[in-house]
């Protein structure tokens, strides 16, 4: 893990997503999986080793008919700030072989295919599912490699991956601004595939540290949330919904406790 | 000394031993361990996408009539990847799932590489590739032979491509040839045109403005479905930043109703008769558009006939027999929310009522349309924005009117195979469901004898299976037209594969809007991969091969040199921006526009009458099977995630498909917990589906979301065909092998929104 | 004439018969080399595991073979540091046992990678924060250390023994046996206890989760404890085993009583540690995290609440009472029964910081993870157990394992 100077990062990449506009359709599923060369298998039914860098996951109230709601919560990497904001996200503090490493220039949590060799210790510390495994070597039928992109590689059997924030889309943006002599990024500049698939934008990606930045008042909204912010895993995603039993979804409560009326040692740090 | 074989064995021994300590400090073992590492990373069977330069090909997605644009990121020749294209007015720059996952169908396993010929049993799977010619003169020495025997009309082309050039091509060769039988797929569009028809004397497409609205009284219309352009739906549904009202009417929880600021949970097949019950509270509080009533529709007061008929209006009929208190029987929706649904439809500044279940694949029927279109001219939003319009359809396919020998002017002379736009159903223009059934119970002969398919997989989407494979079984020659493997394609005995549509150049009429109707230029992304044909240029070579009036009537270098001259002054645009505009519709026009013999919206609603569809004793659509032996009531709904028509579902999409909705090979069928309860069914278990018109292996899914009594089975699975690697095939339940055709009386279209079913235990 | 393989004073079984049982076991052994093999060709598909049970079967299996070896370092530190020479007459078969345990541990960790040509990236690249890190060291350098505690014996085969240089190798290196005993111990309390902190520091997973003192959640010290407990409860009860199927005394009782009678406390003293742990984890980490105790079980078969008794009470205190009392420890009944309970608590334990930790929702919206072996997990399982059978055969049939066997067996 890179210590860095100071512990708060010049940029703190994270997103928003309103589950109040979110429709489910999947459209940022589908994005990723072209963006970042993502396989799949004859069979992807079993959602237990299928691989997916964002999901979108289905939750319903359990109420009978018709007072049934549903929500969708799509779920891509938290990109953890871990414990305290120091990068010791629940998967970095973990690996035992710096496969996967905190960013402190963006805050993004990063995957080295190659260094990875499999074992798995970071899927088990992570509560969000984010981290898939290749349990297979992955084969494009017919002519389908020629859809791969360059700009990420394509992983081999035996390895993790998980969401990047579309990491390269970040190189990219930033090469592009230091061959135009800028040393800022503008918010459009670099988005995220699934944001920028999102066909009834219900999210928003910026630097959660730029007031100028979209993010920085959307996280700070009365129905904002976090997932499983009593972890401490700080998560760079923030969902927003006006619902209060998927708030309280987005967590666990005893019985008596309540979202929002509780001060954990999470919010206080936060 | 003696070497014995002990004293070698020692030695030999010492010699390995000491070899392998002495190696271990050498750097071998260590770089022998290193250069496999590095092996594992560079595994020659996992592909390195190779680099190159980046272009972007702005384009138009023709997976589904919405017509979005795209822009595709190509590197090199390569296409990598489809995204929404910004600006662009259809899509807004947002794409659904199906249109993102466009380059694994030009890519993918399930295209069919060059011309093929049948060789083994139909449906059998053995083909031989043959030439461009070869094919060709397949095709049109079968249409040469029918022709020869007097018989042109008993030539039927199935086609997707409903507007456009294409469009134009096939129709008009047709004409020449002698057919009248031009089919395609209805689609709930059709009734709601039918009904615009009705009431307002327009023929055109009806478009609702759904962007100026700010409240939308959905009657089942998969809005969030997919049945829509997703990003027309911005605002809808509410958010943390405002936003407009829905309010949805569905039997099932879908993700419309999901997103809605009000599910109404009204019995399947009743939604219309609640559209009436809305109308009655309208009319008795007053809240109607009384201006727009008053002078600008007819037939809404009870008026007088001639002697001393009195002939009922719409207000009287609907404030006797559509009481809140008996609709809420019907519907089940309570007393209480239909005023509430009512009140605020008619208090909302610029509200719009529209329908259509879910993707709107089947037709549906004719009292349900105009029930919700009758909704909107109380609320006097008819060519107002935010409310209705109805668009002519753009007019720039024109071609020379051709001339025609005599052959072909008896064919035209025959009646329609489909029985569409007889004297029994005038206004209805296709009427491909009734096909399978005419064919089977003709005395003889098949009355289509050669079948040409385009741009559809009728083999599949055609309800009831079993009859519609039974009909295909009585016509000698099918020929498919598909790029891809589907359905049909398998089943038919010569196949001339046509571009997809990131391969070539193709007009494309998305939906419309306040303005006007975008009509947008498919470009090709990539040079064609395979062996394949652009339709248009294969209609030309038939007709070439064909000779005579016919080849004059085609006379055309090219598909693109017909396609530059047709949009003629409009080609410089449509080539830069990628898209013209036609028909804006200019708002209020509502006077001059009605072409009803009142010159007024009319409430037509004396059944009997051709002109007058609407029946007033309209209480709950038709359903096939009797409670009795088929206790549940079994609905198709529609997914975004699950291409419902043609093409098959994509791998990306059926990788999003919940393992709620297909597990393994196994469909699964949502039922409400109570009613599973009052079965003995639960979670996973296996059942036997059954209706009336077959039967099915499914997957128990308790789901709250489903009405008790109801069961719901997801379109778009249950594919025989396309490529096992496409990953769909064999997997779930064809909703249309289980389902027929319901006629409606005045239209002909199939109006079938359930079959009664049951469930057994395996 | 040849030296004889067998050791001297000693009777062995016919080579006919020998050869037999080891075809017998051999063959259990080829199963899972079958199902390894297939594990490394096809990659780990081959299991039931997925993503969300990246740990699974064969992580428990390592994870308690690892703290039933543990007999081999503590009975290591008793016999060389604390000088209880008395245990010299079980010290060797706790080494082969431990080597047994350690090796299959290192060898189920090469299946278990995703990418095992890679595996030694864990030390070229390691991650000083991670106890994975800490456990590849620590695992590796100890077996190396019951190697090397290992060799002496072999040396001590009668027909090795009399090549000179070999026998004055074996005989220093015994000399100098109580510093790798002692580099042994230090390894041991580390890697045991990392291992207890692999599940420990998890603090995205709830149930697994505890608080401890500067990097070391309290499962760290916790797991060193409980393998210093049950591994020689362990060696317990396969000397036993071992003396079952020679039809042969092969420890002295007052040996067994002494090391059940430490086992007994360090096992009493662990189960009120872990009881502490458990009650300060049920009544203050996880309700912080907003999760009651009955929130981690559920009416499942396995993980329902009785899991926790069987772990705590019945395999934790019931066998520790019985083996601090002299009646408990002099009753040959009861004192395998304890042993058993013990090595299965231990094993309970581990099984419930590996499996239950992944099967446990962590959202709310969420069910249990649920999921069972494939053959090849299973095959791959009981690999280590044959492979463990075949090398106590062969030592105990030619080493001199147990230095007491010819006086407890004077007929011969």
């Amino acid at each position: 893990m890179k210590e860095s100077a100071t512990h708060e990062t010049a940029r703190r990449y994270g997103m928003v997503i309103d589950l109040d506009k979110c429709t489910g359709c999947g459209a940022c599923m589908v994005s990723c999986y072209a963006e970042n060369n993502v396989p799949f298998k004859k069979d992807e039914s079993n959602k237990l080793d299928s691989i997916n860098w964002i999901r979108v996951v289905k939750m319903t109230n359990q109420k009978p008919y018709p007072d049934t709601q549903i929500c969708y919560l799509p779920m891509p990497c938290m990109q953890c700030d871990g414990v305290g904001k120091h990068g010791h996200s629940p998967c970095v503090s973990v690996c035992p072989a710096v496969a996967t490493d905190y960013d402190f220039t963006t805050g993004i949590v990063s995957q080295i295919y190659t260094r990875c060799f499999g074992c798995r210790y970071c899927m088990a510390a992570c509560p969000y599912h984010a981290r898939k495994f290749n349990w297979w070597d992955p084969v494009w039928p017919a002519d389908m490699e020629k859809y791969l992109s360059p700009n990420v590689s394509p992983r081999m059997r035996g390895v993790v991956e998980k969401c990047s924030f579309c990491f390269h889309r970040y190189q990219l943006a930033r090469d592009k601004a230091y061959q135009e002599e800028r040393a800022e990024l503008e918010e459009n500049e670099y988005q995220p595939a699934c944001v920028e698939a999102c066909p009834v934008k219900a999210m928003t990606f910026g630097d959660l540290n730029n007031p100028a930045h979209a993010v920085y008042e959307l996280k700070n909204h009365k129905h904002a949330f976090r997932l499983l912010e009593r972890l401490e895993t700080n998560p760079k995603v923030y969902y927003i919904s006006s619902k209060e039993w998927v708030r309280r979804n987005g967590d666990n409560y005893l019985p008596d406790e309540a979202p929002g009326r509780l001060k954990s040692k999470a919010k206080a740090r936060h | 000394m003696k070497i014995d074989r002990r004293k070698f064995l020692a030695g030999f021994s010492a010699c390995v031993g000491g070899g392998a300590v002495g190696s271990m400090l050498s750097p071998l073992p260590w770089k022998v361990m290193d250069d496999v590492a590095i092996w594992t990373q560079n595994w020659p069977w996992t592909p390195v996408p190779q680099d190159g330069r980046y272009s972007y090909v702005q384009s138009v997605c023709a997976l589904c009539p919405g017509g979005c644009g795209i822009s595709v990121r190509k590197v090199k020749s390569r296409a990598v990847k489809i995204e929404g294209l910004k600006d662009h007015p259809a899509g807004n720059g947002g794409l659904c799932p199906l249109g993102l996952s466009g380059l694994q169908y030009l890519y993918g396993p399930a295209r069919v590489k060059s011309p093929l010929k049948r060789v083994g049993k139909r449906g059998e799977g053995k083909w031989q590739p043959i030439s461009w010619d070869a094919a060709i003169s397949e095709v049109s020495q079968k249409l040469n032979e029918l022709r020869a025997r007097n018989k042109p009309h008993s030539l039927a082309w199935i086609s997707g491509e409903n507007k456009g050039i294409l469009a134009g091509l096939i129709d008009r060769f047709l004409k020449v040839y002698g057919s009248p039988n031009v089919l395609r797929d209805s689609t709930a569009h059709d009734a709601i045109d039918q009904a615009a028809y009705h009431t307002q004397g327009q023929r055109g497409t009806v478009f609702w403005d759904i962007e100026n609205a700010d409240f939308i009284l959905s009657f089942g219309a998969g809005l969030m479905d997919g049945g829509w352009p997703l990003a027309r739906m911005n605002g809808f549904p509410k958010s943390a930043d405002g936003g407009k009202t829905l309010i949805q009417v569905e039997a099932r929880l879908s993700d419309t109703a999901a997103k809605a600021d009000l599910w109404v949970a009204a019995n399947p097949g009743t939604e219309g008769v609640l559209a009436l019950g809305i109308a009655h509270v309208m009319i008795r509080e007053l809240i109607y558009n009384i201006d727009f009533i008053n002078r600008q529709a007819s037939g809404f007061e009870d008026g007088v006939m001639g002697g001393d008929q009195v002939l009922q209006g719409f207000k009287s009929m609907v404030l006797e027999k559509y009481k809140p208190e008996k609709v809420s029987g019907i519907t089940g929706v309570p007393v209480d929310a239909i005023f509430d649904i009512a009140r605020r439809f008619a208090k909302s500044d610029k509200a719009v009522a529209v329908c259509g279940r879910g993707h709107g694949r089947v037709a549906g029927c004719m009292d349900e349309a105009l029930a919700v279109h009758y909704l909107n001219a109380l609320k006097g939003n008819i060519h107002q924005p935010g409310g209705v319009f109805v668009v002519a359809d753009p007019d720039y396919v024109r071609f020379p009117e051709p001339g025609m020998d005599k052959i072909a002017e008896y064919g035209l002379g025959q009646t329609r195979v489909d029985g569409a736009q007889s004297e029994k159903f005038p206004n209805s223009r296709y009427l491909l469901h009734r096909l399978p059934e005419i064919i089977n119970t003709a005395d003889g002969d098949s009355p289509v004898q050669a079948l040409l398919v385009s741009g559809a997989n009728p083999l599949y989407t055609i309800p009831d299976g079993k009859s519609v494979k039974k009909s295909f079984d009585k016509i000698p020659f099918i020929a498919s037209f598909s790029p891809f493997m589907d359905e049909t394609a398998v089943y038919s005995d010569v196949i001339l594969p046509d571009h997809t549509y990131l391969e070539c150049y193709r007009d494309i009429v998305s939906q419309g809007s306040m303005d006007g109707i975008v009509v947008s230029l498919a470009k090709p992304v990539v040079r064609p991969l395979y062996n394949t044909s652009h339709l248009g240029d294969v209609i030309i070579q038939i007709a070439k091969a064909l000779g005579g009036y016919i080849e004059t009537a085609f006379a055309w270098k090219s598909y693109e040199s017909l396609l530059e001259e047709t949009f003629a002054d409009n080609w410089e645009t449509i080539t830069s921006s990628g898209y013209i505009r036609m028909n804006p519709q200019i708002p209020g026009t509502v006077a001059t526009s009605f072409n009803t013999p009142s010159k007024k919206f009319e409430f037509n609603i004396n059944a009997g009458a051709p002109e007058a569809p609407f029946s007033s004793a309209f209480e709950k659509i038709a359903m096939e099977g009797d409670a009795q032996n088929y206790p549940l009531t079994l609905i198709p709904y529609d997914s975004i995630r699950l291409a419902g028509n043609y093409p098959a579902n994509p791998p990306f999409m059926t990788k999003i498909i919940d393992d709620t909705v297909l597990k393994k090979t196994h469909g699964c069928i949502e039922i409400n917990p109570a009613t599973a309860k009052q079965l003995r069914l639960s979670e996973g278990d296996a059942v036997k589906l059954s209706t009336p018109r077959g039967e099915a292996d499914v997957q128990i899914h308790l789901y709250e979301g489903v009405m008790p009594g109801v069961i719901a089975l997801p379109r778009g699975l249950g594919h025989t065909a396309y490529s096992e690697e496409w990953g769909l095939y064999g997997k779930g339940v064809n909703v249309n092998d289980l389902m027929g055709p319901i006629e409606d009386p005045v239209s002909g279209f199939n109006m079938a929104w359930g079959i009664r079913a049951k469930l057994t235990k395996i | 004439m040849e030296t004889p393989l067998i050791p001297p004073g000693v009777k062995r079984c016919p080579t006919w018969q020998f050869a037999l049982w080891m075809a017998a076991v051999g063959a259990v052994l080829l199963w899972g080399v079958y199902a390894m093999i297939l594990v490394w060709w096809k990659g780990l598909n081959q299991t039931n595991m997925n993503d969300a049970y990246g740990f699974a079967l064969w992580i428990w299996a390592d994870l308690a073979v690892i703290a039933l070896g543990g007999g081999a370092f503590f009975t290591g530190f008793l016999t060389y540091i604390i000088g209880k020479d008395k245990l010299k007459g079980i010290i060797n078969y706790a080494v082969i046992i431990g080597f047994i345990c350690y090796s299959s541990a290192l060898l189920i960790l090469a299946i278990d990678i995703g990418q095992p040509l890679r595996g030694w990236f864990i030390f070229w690249h390691a991650n000083v924060h991670s106890m994975l890190t800490e456990v590849a060291f620590c695992l590796s350098c100890y077996f190396g250390v019951l190697t090397i505690e290992f060799i002496p014996l072999i040396l001590e085969n009668p027909r090795l023994a009399a090549k000179p240089f070999l026998h004055h190798l074996s005989h220093n290196m015994h000399e100098i046996m109580a510093v790798f005993a002692a580099t042994g111990v230090f390894l041991s309390f580390f890697h045991q206890g990392s291992l207890g902190g692999v599940a420990g520091v998890l603090f995205g997973r709830p149930f697994a989760y505890r608080e401890g003192i500067f990097i070391w959640p309290w499962t760290f010290f916790l797991f060193t404890w409980s393998a210093a407990a049950c591994g020689p409860c362990f060696t317990i009860l396969v000397t036993w085993i071992t003396e079952k199927i020679t039809g042969k005394k092969l420890v002295q009782q007052d040996v067994i009583g002494l090391l059940a009678k430490i086992a007994g406390w360090m096992l009493i003293t662990y189960i009120i540690a872990k009881s502490i742990d458990t009650l300060y984890w049920a009544l203050v980490t996880a309700p912080g995290m907003g999760f009651t105790l009955m929130d981690f079980y559920t009416d499942h078969p396995i993980y329902n609440i009785g899991i926790l008794f069987a772990e705590i009470v019945l395999c934790g205190f019931l066998p520790a009472l019985i083996l601090i009392t002299r009646r408990g420890r002099e009753n040959g009944f009861l004192l395998i029964l304890s042993v058993l309970l013990a090595v299965l608590g231990c094993s309970i334990n581990r099984w419930v910081m590996v499996l239950q930790v992944m099967a446990v929702p962590v959202f709310s919206f969420e069910s249990w993870f649920l999921y069972s072996p494939s053959w090849q997990e299973v095959a791959t399982t009981i690999l280590p157990v044959a492979y463990g059978v075949i090398l106590i055969s062969l030592a105990h049939r030619y080493l001199p394992v147990f230095p007491q066997e010819k006086e407890l067996n004077p007929a011969n």
